[in-house]
Order: C-alpha cells, then structure tokens, then sequence
C-alpha cells in the first residue's frame, strides 16, 4: 500500500502541535535579546539526544548576517 | 513603510538553492530559501508576522512541505510548527545562526528517512478482537522496518494502535508490503497508512529568547 497525506486530521496532529517552535521575540527582533536559547531533542535510532544551548546573539556581527557576506564555517566544536 | 515578512515551513540543508511554484500560507504563491551558511530556511513572503490559523493555512503549510519531498525524496527536512512568521531575514539568519548545531544534529539524525503514520482500528460492532495479539503482531513487524518509533495517545477504544515510524528510503517499499500483509492478516480491522511526512514526531526543537530589559534570570 501507498500510504496518503491528505488527511486534514493527521495533517493538524502534526503542524499545530509538533515541529520546530521559536518565540516571538526571537522572530520580530534581535534589538535587546540577549540569549538565544535552544532546547532540542531527537528521537531516533532508539537514542534521545537531549541538546541545550545558550548563545549570546548580541555578539552577532551585522556584517555576519548582511546577504552575500558568507564567512567560512568555524572550526567544529567538540 | 511596508516589509515583506517571511513565514517559514521547515529548514533543509543548503546544497541547493529551492524555488517552488506552490500555493502557500496566506496566499503565497512561491516559495524559495533563506541560508545561514549551510542551513537553509524554506520560505514565502507573507504580510503579517501573525499568521491566521485557519484549517486552510495549516494544509497550505503542509502542501508546501510535501512540494519540498516530492522535489526531492531523499532530502532531510525539520519541519517547523505552524506560524513560524519572522519579520525579515536578518532575524531569520540570527535564528538560524544562534540554532545552527541543533539543527545540523538534528538534519544529520534523519537524513535519508521518513515519517510514515499507522493507526489500526477494531471494527465499530461488538466483534472481539485480540488487542495485545494484535499489537504484538504488528508492532514486531514494523519495528523491524524502522530506525525510530513513537507512541502516539490511542484518543478512542477503537484505536488499537496509533504510532509513528521513522523509515529508511531504502526500507520504504518493504514497509509499504509489511502494511500491505498486516491489512490481509487482520481483515476484521482497519488499517490507516499515512505519509510520508517531514519527521515531525521525531525533532523538538524549542528557540528562545531572553530579553536585556528583563535582565538576567
């Protein structure tokens, strides 16, 4: 059987209660957040990885974001 | 002064910009990419960073997800929650960046996979149906078919089963047979095969903020 994605049901269970969720401050503005924070975890092959992390945005540098001015990636964290 | 907001379906890794004629949330008829590095921000230019939610927008949502599937089946995507509305892409970007090792971690836990939903369903007359044969049966079958499943709350007696699996590509068409066989040994019941859908059950990821003014907590 082909399964089917149609099911406004099914469709509602998951884009209404699940996925990535980011608070409105975060979205509308950047002038006076501090901290970002980030909960996240990930079920899947039978692990739960449980991820917390604090980032000071306010040290994002403008030029960082401005379009078209991609720094290199830095060195991966441990 | 009137900016385009932009509302947000999910994240992809970038190794390709994404441009899609697709009927979108409040009307968009296009959706195209935002990146952070290598990240990228699956997006339509909307009005208001406030989305109405409305049983239409909720399936527009999901219609422009299943068009970043079709586009390409083996793309890993995290889908975002309804009315992720950002008010431009500098705070996007800042969104992307302050959350980047969360979302590579999570692109990478399920690259390569699908979210397939199955409900069973005993029949609506008094037939008596072996419940715990049932889900042992079941559940054995397609736990080997999956690298990741959850439990899902059984909201009816009915409701036998009422779970989400995370599926390979390349064990796709052997779930879709394993369905298939459960659906001809349990005739008496009603199987519900649903998918294939972003991993929705599978990622929770919660972005906050935590304002200068409020001081530190």
């Amino acid at each position: 059987a082909q399964p089917d994605s149609s099911s406004l049901a099914e469709v509602l269970d998951r884009v209404l209660d699940k996925g990535v969720v980011v608070d409105v401050w975060a979205r509308i503005s950047l002038v006076g957040i501090e901290i970002l924070t980030v909960e996240a975890r990930v079920v899947a092959a039978s692990v739960d990885t449980f991820l917390h992390y604090a980032e000071e945005i306010a040290k994002i540098e403008q030029a960082e974001l401005t379009a078209g001015a991609e720094a290199p990636e830095p060195a991966p964290e441990a | 002064m009137s900016e385009s907001h932009l509302y947000t379906y999910g994240i992809i890794d970038d190794n390709e910009s994404l441009a899609l004629n697709v009927d979108g949330v409040a009307g968009a008829t296009r959706a195209y990419t935002v990146s952070y590095r290598s990240l990228s921000a699956v997006v339509s230019d909307i009005e208001t960073t406030d989305p109405e939610r409305t049983d239409a927008a909720v399936e527009a949502h999901n219609t422009v997800l299943q068009a970043v599937l079709e586009h390409d089946a083996t793309r890993a995507v995290v889908p975002m929650s309804f009315g992720m509305a950002f008010k431009n892409a500098r705070t996007l970007k800042g969104v992307l960046r302050g959350a980047r090792r969360a979302l590579r971690s999570t692109l990478t836990e399920i690259a390569g996979t699908v979210e397939l939903g199955v409900k069973v369903l005993a029949p609506g007359d008094d037939t008596a149906v072996d419940t715990a044969a049932v889900r042992s049966d079941v559940t054995a079958r397609l736990s080997a078919l999956s690298v990741g499943e959850t439990e899902n709350d059984c909201f009816t007696d009915r409701l036998i089963i009422n779970k989400s699996y995370l599926v390979e590509h390349d064990t796709r068409d052997a779930f879709d047979a394993a369905i298939d066989e459960i659906d001809a040994a349990h005739d008496d019941l009603t199987v519900r095969y649903t998918g294939p859908w972003p991993p929705y059950n599978f990622v929770d990821i919660h972005i906050g903020a935590e304002q200068a003014q409020q001081g530190g907590r």
